[in-house]
């Protein structure tokens, strides 16, 4: 029983700090990103399984994430208040070809990083985009101007 | 550039029907997994045996079903309704057999063999006096299988209470 418990207050911990941290972690691979995954992966199997080496305890720990997880993706689904508060909402970085600085410096992004997924994305300047938006899974997606 | 997508059924079919229901079914098994294990089905919540014998009180509080590396903690309460001169637990083979025993406290004053048990022997006990010993121990992970955990209360070599249980160590 406790195995279970442990498993949905870190699963929800988790769900509250990716959630704190912003999205842009969640996508990018920066060196601080990786030592925090790294650290959380870490921490979190010390205090879900412990000391527990039998395959009851992971399989039971496994079953518990997986339904949490389809749990909170059908509730997401199901009910749409709960949606900011499960997945945000998508951010508007760019609107009609002008730079809104305001969600950018909330995203804690930098005109060089906006530039740089805009690149991976075969758009060579930030000038041909009308619209850039913030997904709700950490990517950005661009329009370009027509014409 | 459609054609690249005209293999594939617009619907779905009866192949992605067969999927949605198979993750469905595994879906169920996982929260019957978790519904088991609230209900204590993989261990390890402690439980508690008594045998009030005429002699004295012999009370076993431990988990019946542990899990391989887990600690747990066996607590066992005697009260003689007689002087006992020798008071001894008699442990079966199931509380030795690939556990790591952490302590015992309050450590017996002497530990001794007798016929593929382990017999734990103390300082007399007056009547009514209660005996409490605590016992810590870790699960060796290769030790699988169900096994006999009976304690036993004695006055030297004879038996004044008994508490049957046994031990399941899942894999």
């Amino acid at each position: 029983m406790d195995l279970v418990l442990r498993t949905v207050v870190v699963f929800l911990l988790i769900l509250v700090v990716t959630r704190a941290v912003g999205r842009r972690e969640l996508s990018s691979m920066e060196p601080f990103d990786l030592i925090l995954l790294v650290v959380i992966g870490d921490l979190v199997q010390q205090g879900v399984t412990q000391s527990d080496y039998s395959v009851t305890g992971t399989v039971t720990v496994i079953s518990t994430i997986a339904v949490l997880t389809v749990g909170t993706a059908y509730l997401s689904f199901r009910f749409r208040r709960l949606r900011p508060l499960l997945e945000g909402d998508p951010v508007v970085l760019i609107a009609g070809g002008d730079l809104v600085s305001r969600n950018v410096n909330r995203q804690r992004l930098t005109i060089e990083e906006i530039e740089a997924e805009a690149r991976l994305q075969s758009i060579a300047s930030l000038s041909d985009v009308d619209y850039a938006v913030l997904e709700t899974n950490g990517r950005i997606s661009f329009l370009q101007r027509s014409g | 550039m459609s054609h690249v997508f005209a293999s594939l059924p617009a619907t779905g079919g009866s192949q992605g029907l067969i999927g949605l229901w198979t993750r469905r079914a595994v879906l169920v098994l996982f929260a019957a997994i978790i519904v088991a294990a609230l209900l204590n089905a993989f261990g390890q919540r402690s439980t508690t045996t008594t045998d009030a014998a005429p002699a004295a009180t012999l009370s076993l509080e431990a988990p019946s079903r542990v899990r391989g590396g887990l600690f747990f903690q066996s607590l066992v309460d005697v009260v003689p309704r007689r002087a006992v001169e020798r008071p001894r637990l008699v442990l079966a083979d199931g509380w030795l057999e690939g556990m790591q025993v952490n302590s015992i406290e309050p450590a017996p004053s002497s530990e001794s063999s007798r016929d593929g048990t382990t017999v734990l022997t103390w300082n007399a006990l007056e009547a009514g006096r209660a005996m409490r010993v605590w016992f810590q121990f870790e699960v060796n992970p290769t030790n699988h299988g169900r096994r006999d955990y009976t304690l036993e209360f004695d006055d030297g070599d004879a038996p004044l209470a008994r508490v049957k249980r046994t031990i399941t160590v899942l894999p």
